[in-house]
């Protein structure tokens, strides 16, 4: 309501200051320090990247500087915005700087909008909070931000509710409601994080231009390396609630000093090029298989089809795609792509409303249910969730001995104990976890308890849906070297999803890319994920950002040329 | 789902439901001790006399076979006869019924009116004095039983302190009722009283839900005070799972206008099933059970429609 | 990923391990405590146990014989809470009373959790059109209102104390259903069900290994709720006639027979019932929000 001060920021200073920035929480617990000491500064149309893994305290720096920190938290120390303190800052004071002079973009754009106002209703609503317009004034103004970033159709769209928007649309909506006011520093917290590459992609490219169109600073929060590659300009790494290494992005991303900031590049997986030096692919088969060992599981024109009638959705559209003995197959695509389904179709969660599904060469469909689950002790399987993936009611020995219980269920309990301690060795967890409770270890650990369960009855085929994409990078690579060497070991198939084809190009060897519920293309990963055969495989691989500034800005340039030129073929 | 569709679909759903009604109330029926005979003759009737009775009603056929004589009687509106005041059911019913309604529909609405503002101030004032005291008298008032209430009510409103009278409107149209408000606000206060407990606790439960909802973060990002997304925001997201709850509550709230009506003298269905019971008048009570079913079966529909209205999603099938 | 500090979660400060079950039971118990109209609740519950189950040791008065030389006397010094109209006194009735009310609305409570848990799981679990069925016979008993039912009931018959709990369980089965079929919705597609399911686990160890021990706390929630209503329809029943025979009374019985009282003054027979049934059945809801929070269930407001 302050209609009048000009929004800019003083033209000279940086736009963004914190100093000796600290934060700390209040809990059942006592108080738990997250960020202390924290230093930075962001200069108008300047972007700094704000890196670290998760509990590193990068976001509630961010939130910090908003003013937005929960209410049992304290901070310490100073944030000022355009000169304003943040710190201490009254409502009326943090109302009038927040929408104005500085706007957020959040990580999760299903949760981030009111889902019963329409979408033009909440841009005029930051409009309206900062300037003296007109109700119908602010509603043309959204309409033309909405256009402004890249919604087709403003006009109709601008009366949708979220929910009949898709992800990515929802996230140029909350990016319109950010940048309404022309703000001088925009804060985007994991902005991509959520999103399918592709439109990992797009958001970034409409981030960086609406920030050189306006000459806006950005302090971006990710922990993605391959975004900040692509996007910043600096970078400040945080471990432990502390900066440990600012400077230029080529120096830190090319040239890290802090051994932290080493030690997480190189557990980045990394995307092979085609043209680039050789590629690192994945080991080879475990028994060195010939190209035709017999297969495990095999998928032959597979389709489903959820609900009836005019509602019904068709998940999975003839596929077939065949797992072998000791070979890793990597099922890659977007969300919506069929890749779990397919994976649950395997694993026999799922019944197929059309074709077969074979297991160890035999028809699903055709066994009896007693066999059927004999059939299946040959299967392990791994979820996403680490935490949905073990009952919170059992201690770790418990869930991992399941399998037993159910299909060796002549076992003594000491026997079982020592089966249990003996996986829990192979994949390199104290065999004291078997009498912990879930809740009381990390993600990584967790992962690895679920993997111990799974091959606790050393099975022919080990289903893998998403297993590390919940886990930071330095935690995914323990547990994908610890799935591969007992893989090597143990000789098991392996069927990999993943919408990261950059762990996919790493883990397996043959690849099926899956798109709408259609399988793209498949073969092996060397080929396919270097020299892709169709157009979509081609796009995916272009929107993966690799965590290299200089090979990353000429990727880019690259894909918006190919864009382009598909478009101008397009219209013409 | 289109709306048609879903209309269809929900109304086939009721049918069903109040079909299973059917069954319980008939069970009920045959469950009397001497079967509907002896409760419609009296317990002075001979053997015989039930005899020829129950050949003229065709109760001596099997089960089902009345099952479905009684269904096709419902379906011609017929609820039988009242024994005591020798007047169909179906027009005691008719009588009554909007009554029943009107003082339902009264407590309801008063009692949302207050329950709604409280339990969002319950929610924005959380552990605070406050919202402890709150939410104590709600649960005093949750577990007080009507009739203790009524009778509390009475005898500090109307005897202690002379404001209002101690039984409700007497007369037979809705005209007569309404002439002489003042009668119904006793009966009124009654029945809300467990309802304003029950809903400012929902409503209390939603907004907090609602308040760390990462959209109010958006909005407060956006520069929006705390009382306008509140207003703006929070108070719409909360309520349409309240519409929800409404529905469940509409067979809390005939049964409380049960005791109400009785307490106060209203004549309504409540009090007719009340005297009803006193008599062992069968028709009457299975009449009644089977219309305030319809009426709560309706009621509930009612509140899925309104909240397919103001929440787009349930008609896109997404929440 | 969350990048949102989690407190308590973060890397330096964990907590130590000891062991693992009972540090959730101790969080939850002290979540419980810090609930302060729980711990009051669980305080009145307490005391109307020792009330009315050890009270009559210590005051003893008799309840069975009609002593019309002392009616309607008002309170006193041998009389705390003075006599009603057969000339039993008050405060001893109101031991006797309770001890009908606690038992019976605690059986019918119970009784109605588990007829609900085992139709709410079976449902929920099977899914497809027998949850479809299940749960149309779950509207059609909502659709009847309790207090109708029970009145059709008292014209038929005067059932027994056994009797009054089923038929109170019976009536009030189908709330704790609804919640814990979806529950069972929710834990049936939990990722450690799938993997279960596909590595060939059968039904039975799904239901019993993980969903029903994973329901227990939303189990003890409802059932801590459905006392409390319990306790307050048996309050009713004697309203509506249902109530057990004299000499033998409960709350419900005492209050109603006091209600013609009222309006001649004695105010000791309605509100000490009265005051009771209110008392107990706030310290139960009470303890079963407090239960809510430290077990962090939802449903029910």
């Amino acid at each position: 309501m302050t209609a009048d001060q000009s929004p800019a920021a003083p033209a000279a200073g940086p736009i963004l200051r914190l100093d000796d920035l600290g934060v700390v929480f209040t809990t059942q617990s006592g108080e738990v320090p997250a960020v202390s000491g924290v230093s930075l500064s962001v200069d108008p149309g300047e972007t700094l990247a704000l890196v670290g893994e998760s509990g590193s305290g990068k976001s509630t720096v961010a939130l910090a500087a908003m003013g937005l920190l929960a209410g049992n938290a304290r901070a310490t120390g100073s944030a000022t915005v355009a000169g304003t303190e943040v710190i201490g800052a009254g409502e009326t004071a943090l109302a009038g700087l927040r929408g104005r002079t500085v706007s957020m973009v959040f990580q999760e754009p299903a949760t981030a909008l009111d889902p019963l106002t329409r979408v033009g209703k909440q841009i005029a609503e930051v409009l309206r909070n900062h300037r003296d317009i007109s109700a119908k004034d602010a509603a043309a103004q959204a309409v033309e931000l909405l256009r402004r970033v890249g919604i087709p159709e403003p006009d109709k769209r601008a009366s949708a509710y979220p929910f009949q928007l898709s992800g990515g649309q929802r996230q140029r909506v909350v990016i319109a409601m950010a940048i309404a006011n022309e703000p001088a520093l925009l804060i985007a917290d994991e902005p991509t994080t959520a999103l399918d590459v592709t439109v990992q992609a797009e958001i970034l490219d409409l981030l960086r231009r609406l920030a050189a169109e306006t000459g806006t600073g950005v302090l971006l929060v990710t922990h993605n390396m391959g975004v900040v590659a692509d996007f910043a300009d600096r970078v400040a790494v945080m471990y432990h609630g502390e900066i440990v290494e600012t400077g230029p992005v080529e120096d830190v991303l090319l040239r890290p000093s802090h051994e932290y900031t080493r030690r997480l590049l190189a557990a980045v997986p990394r995307l092979s090029v085609a043209g680039e030096d050789v590629p690192e692919t994945a080991p080879a088969a475990a028994s060195s298989a010939p190209a035709q060992a017999e297969p495990v599981v095999e998928l032959d024109d597979v389709s489903v089809v959820f609900g009836r009638g005019r509602g019904a959705v068709r998940a999975l559209d003839g596929v077939s795609l065949t797992v072998r003995h000791g070979e890793t197959l990597g099922l890659v695509g977007e969300s919506g792509s069929g890749k779990s389904t397919a994976s649950r179709v395997a694993l026999g969660l799922i019944r197929p409303t059309q074709g077969t599904v074979s297991l160890f060469g035999t028809d699903l469909a055709r066994t009896r249910s007693r066999a059927r689950r004999a059939l299946r002790s040959g299967i392990g399987v791994v979820l996403q969730d680490p935490v949905a993936s073990l009952d919170a009611r059992m201690t770790v020995g418990e869930c991992v001995a399941e399998p037993l219980r159910v299909h060796r269920r002549a076992l003594s309990a000491r026997d079982r104990q020592k089966r249990v301690a003996a996986v829990l060795d192979r994949v390199r967890l104290p065999r004291d976890v078997a009498r912990r409770a879930p809740r009381e270890l990390s993600g990584g650990q967790r992962q690895r308890v679920s993997l111990a369960r799974a091959l606790v009855l050393e099975p022919r085929l080990l289903v893998a849906d998403e297993p590390t994409s919940a886990l930071d990078v330095s935690v995914q690579e323990a547990v994908l070297d610890v799935i591969s060497e007992l893989q090597a070991e143990l000789g098991f198939a392996c069927l990999f999803v993943s919408h990261d084809l950059a762990v996919v190009q790493h883990f397996a060897q043959r690849v099926v890319v899956m798109r709408a519920g259609r399988v793209e293309e498949q073969g092996d990963t060397g080929t396919t994920l270097l020299r892709p055969e169709t157009d979509y495989t081609r796009r995916l691989l272009a929107a993966v950002p690799v965590p290299d500034p200089v090979v990353q800005r000429s990727r880019r340039a690259e894909r918006l040329t190919t864009l382009a030129a598909g478009r101008t073929e397009a219209t013409a | 789902m289109s709306t048609p569709t879903y209309l269809i679909r929900r109304a086939l759903q009721a049918l069903a439901v109040i079909l299973i009604v059917t069954i319980v109330v008939f069970a009920l029926l045959h469950a009397l001790p001497g079967g509907p005979a002896r409760g419609i003759l009296g317990p002075q009737a001979t053997a015989q006399q039930i005899a020829a009775f129950d050949h003229e009603q065709g109760l001596d056929k099997p089960l089902p076979v009345q099952y479905l004589y009684y269904l096709g009687q419902l379906a011609h509106g017929d609820l039988g006869t009242s024994y005591t005041l020798n007047e169909p059911v179906s027009q005691l019913i008719t009588e009554r019924l909007p009554k029943t309604l009107l003082l339902t529909v009264l407590s309801a609405i008063a009692g949302l009116l207050l329950a709604v503002p409280l339990g969002m101030w319950q929610a924005v004032r959380r552990n605070k004095p406050v919202d402890y005291v709150i939410t104590t008298l709600s649960f005093i008032a949750y577990s007080t039983p009507v009739y203790f209430l009524g009778l509390i009510l009475v005898l500090v409103f109307s005897q202690a302190l002379p404001w209002f009278p101690s039984q409700a409107p007497q007369g037979h149209t809705l005209g007569q009722v309404l002439s002489d408000p003042q009668g119904l606000v006793l009966p009124i206060a009654a029945g809300a009283a467990s309802m304003v407990a029950v809903f400012s606790r929902y409503m209390r439960a939603a907004t907090l839900e609602n308040l760390s909802e990462d959209y109010v973060r958006t909005a407060r990002a956006g520069g929006s005070r705390s009382r306008a997304i509140l207003w703006r925001h929070v108070f719409r997201n909360s309520l349409t799972p309240v519409v929800a709850m409404l529905g469940y509550y509409v067979p809390v709230l005939f049964g409380g206008a049960l005791v109400v009506e009785q307490l106060f003298n209203y004549p309504g269905m409540g009090l007719l099933f009340w005297t009803a019971a006193q008599s062992s008048d069968y028709p009457v009570l299975l009449g009644c059970v089977l219309i305030i079913s319809v009426a709560t079966v309706t009621g509930t529909l009612i509140a899925d429609i309104v909240q397919r209205i103001i929440d787009p999603r349930v008609k896109a099938g997404r929440a | 990923m969350s990048t949102v500090i989690q407190p308590g979660r973060t890397p330096g400060t964990t907590t130590p391990a000891k062991s693992a079950a009972a540090s959730g039971t101790r969080l939850a118990v002290r979540r419980f405590l810090r609930h302060r109209l729980a711990v009051v609740g669980l305080g009145v519950v307490v005391f109307f146990v020792l009330f009315c189950f050890a009270g009559p040791l210590v005051y003893s008065t008799d309840q069975t014989h009609t002593l019309l030389h002392q009616v309607n006397l008002a309170p006193s010094g041998t009389h705390w809470l003075g006599t009603d109209a057969v000339g039993h006194d008050e405060l001893g009735r109101l031991m006797y009373g309770g001890k009908v009310s606690l038992i019976v609305g605690l059986a019918a409570g119970v009784l109605a959790t588990v007829i609900g848990t085992l139709w709410g799981a079976a449902a929920g679990y099977a899914g497809g059109w027998i949850d479809a069925v299940m749960m149309r016979v779950v509207d059609a008993g909502i659709a009847i209102p309790a207090l109708f039912i029970l009145l059709v009931v008292s014209a038929i018959t005067t059932p027994d104390l056994g009797g009054l709990v089923l038929i109170l369980g019976f009536v009030s089965w189908l709330v704790p259903s609804r919640l814990v079929r979806a529950e069972t919705l929710t834990l049936k597609n939990r990722d450690y069900i799938l993997t279960l399911r596909a590595i060939g686990g059968t039904h039975a160890r799904a239901i019993t290994r993980h969903i029903l021990p994973n329901s227990v706390s939303t189990i003890a929630v409802a059932a801590t709720f459905q006392i409390a209503d319990a306790i307050l329809l048996v309050a009713y029943v004697s309203y509506l006639g249902l109530g057990v025979q004299p000499p033998a009374t409960d709350w419900g019985g005492m209050l109603s027979v006091g209600l013609t009282a009222a309006y001649s003054g004695y105010w000791w027979l309605i509100l000490p019932p009265g005051l009771a049934i209110i008392l107990v059945v706030w310290a139960f809801n009470a303890i079963g929000d407090g239960l809510r929070d430290a077990f962090d269930v939802r449903g029910r407001g």
